[in-house]
């Protein structure tokens, strides 16, 4: 008998929490749709812009949706923002730029997760050490540098430096990776006689593919976004990336906002693009970094 | 005693060591070359007077005592700096920590949610700013628009220098979507048990928050808090493309200012004493940070606390 109601009120007090978390979570739902409607309206406010007259959009009270999609606005905006151009221009550097980022950190990752040497702790902590300091600090004398050498106004000062190593952060990323990856498999593959690099190349490459794919998305939208380092390097308007175009584009046509709204969701088109392409490895690879040690 | 010298021993592969070298010869480029040589230099220069062209004349600490003397933006500069890295930082670790323990929950469309708070992050950020005027416009933006609906009058948001620098930060929280999946990630490292174990002594929701998430995410909130705030203290971007500094000194933030000297009026030497500071500046910070952070970070597998 005791048993019995003992059971029962067990029962009910369980049943009461599991629809006491359902409550919960159908809140935090709400609350997500409520957060993600509020983070993504500066978005869609914008683009709504692009499809309107500027008459439109200086009426009172504003429109939230546009009274007539006028696609047109994106035909017209393309004849003075030269978008192709400039998109070209910003692949020229940010492709090979992230080519090498991924490479070298892949290389620099695997040696630093794998390969015993002398040196290889102070290496590290240079290494690590690194990613705390602030890259404003070297500036100037890079700039003065790449000005001797006569390469201001190419592409190289954007390019070539992601050939070394493509940042401390991504280093360190891809190690992680590496260690995650069953030391049998190397040691398989050396009775197999490969070398490091073989090893490199055939065992860890395609087990770290995931973070190599993050390492290059990370790369590409931290070059995206680099508006400072376009702006001390390039000045030849034929050479203007799309950040730059885009900036010169504001200024030419200053209150014209239904024509910057269209330049500025062009511009937003590769982020998007490549973001859905690698959103899964993204995710799935800053997931497993797990940030542990 | 011997372990020590037999551990010194340690006989390297030849043939490891070369393939090593070799491995990390262009970080070791990268790191001499693009880091810490320039920093070097950049030390050396700020003693420096020079436009660039002519010689260099040495002046020795000429140029921090014009700055922290005689130079009439520079204080502004770094209130502005601080108030803005202030801001952003605090900012966006509470917003990606609330929206990375919603996510954390069994809810429907996890993933659609996750790609939406992230996606700011990945737009270009010339665009996302222009994009924020537009918003901020004062005459037709949006939020005055919502002010002046709520019955309040409109704000100069851009246009003020007391308010330019908290709307451009606010800008900076809703990029902070990166922050979010390092958080989640954190979170479901958590292990379940220990949620699990303190419901059954009876602690609510509240008090396993405080008591166990917290705790147990203090490495990752120690992570993001060092590193947004050594980005976020060399802000740039939103003055080089929407303020120029402007109003006042209202978004003359300490980057914009090494910029505008070194690339603008060409004074490398006054420009790279600014750089140093802003150097000094940020290891201040760091170092307060780690000092502090044996007191309040929670190791697994630690007994003290």
């Amino acid at each position: 008998m005791s048993v019995e109601t003992m059971k029962v009120s067990r029962g009910g007090h369980l049943a009461s929490k599991s629809r006491r978390e359902k409550t919960a979570d159908i809140l935090c739902f709400l609350l997500l749709i409520l957060l993600g409607l509020i983070v993504l309206f500066p978005i869609y406010w914008i683009f709504r812009s692009s499809l309107m007259s500027n008459g439109e959009l200086y009426a009172y009270p504003p429109a939230f949706v546009p009274p007539a999609w006028r696609l047109e606005n994106y035909s017209e905006t393309l004849k003075s923002f030269e978008y192709l151009k400039f998109l070209g221009n910003t692949m020229t550097i940010l492709l090979p730029a992230v080519f090498g980022a991924v490479v070298t950190a892949t290389m620099g990752g695997y040696a630093f997760a794998r390969l015993r040497f002398r040196g290889k702790k102070l290496l590290f902590t240079l290494c690590v050490g690194s990613m705390l300091l602030p890259s404003m600090v070297t500036l100037i004398p890079l700039f003065i540098g790449w000005s001797k050498l006569g390469l201001v106004n190419t592409y190289w000062p954007l390019i070539l430096p992601h050939f070394c190593g493509g940042g401390a952060f991504n280093i360190f990323l891809i190690r992680q990776f590496v260690k995650t990856v069953p030391r049998e498999l190397d040691e398989a593959a050396t009775i197999d006689g490969c070398g490091y690099f073989r090893i490199l190349v055939y065992i860890i490459v395609p087990a770290i593919k995931a973070a190599m794919i993050v390492v290059g998305l990370l790369k590409f939208i931290e070059l995206w976004n680099d508006l400072l380092q376009q702006v001390t390097y390039i000045t030849r308007r034929d050479r203007y990336t799309l950040a730059l175009g885009l900036n010169i584009f504001r200024g030419s046509f200053n209150d014209d906002w239904s024509s910057i709204m269209c330049a500025t969701c062009l511009s937003f088109i590769p982020g998007i693009v490549f973001y859905l392409i690698g959103q899964r490895y993204f995710v799935e690879g800053i997931v497993m970094t797990g940030m542990k040690n | 005693m011997t372990a020590i010298s037999r551990k010194k021993r340690i006989r390297y592969n030849r043939s490891e060591t070369q393939a090593a070298w070799l491995c990390l010869l262009p970080s070791v480029i990268g790191l001499t070359c693009i880091t810490y040589l320039p920093m070097i230099a950049s030390f050396a220069l700020s003693l420096f007077s020079w436009n660039g062209l002519g010689d260099m004349k040495y002046i020795g600490l000429e140029n921090y005592i014009r700055l922290f003397t005689r130079d009439t933006k520079f204080y502004g500069s770094l209130l502005t700096t601080l108030e803005y890295a202030g801001i952003s930082v605090i900012g966006s670790i509470i917003y990606s920590m609330i929206i990375a323990m919603l996510l954390n929950r069994k809810v429907p469309a996890r993933g659609f949610f996750r790609a939406v708070f992230y996606l700011p992050y990945v737009l270009p950020a010339l665009a996302v700013y222009l994009g924020w005027k537009w918003l901020y416009d004062y005459n037709h933006g949006l939020f005055n628009y919502l002010i002046k609906l709520g019955g309040g009058t409109s704000v100069k948001f851009l246009d003020s220098s007391a308010m330019v620098t908290p709307s451009l930060a606010l800008i900076a929280v809703w990029l902070s979507g990166n922050l979010i999946v390092i958080f989640l990630a954190g979170l479901q490292n958590v292990p379940r048990t220990y949620h699990e174990a303190a419901e059954i002594d009876g602690a609510n929701a509240w008090q396993r928050f405080w008591k166990i998430t917290i705790p147990c995410m203090t490495p990752i909130i120690f992570y993001n808090l060092l590193m947004s705030l050594v980005s976020n203290l060399q802000v740039i971007t939103p003055a080089l493309s929407l303020t120029q500094g402007g109003p006042g000194t209202g978004s003359y933030f300490m980057c914009f200012m090494l910029y505008t000297q070194a690339f603008k009026s060409h004074k490398y030497g006054y420009g790279s004493a600014i750089a140093v500071i802003l150097f000094l500046i940020i290891a201040v910070f760091t170092g307060i940070l780690f000092a502090t952070s044996k007191s309040w970070i929670f190791y697994e597998g630690d007994d003290k606390e």
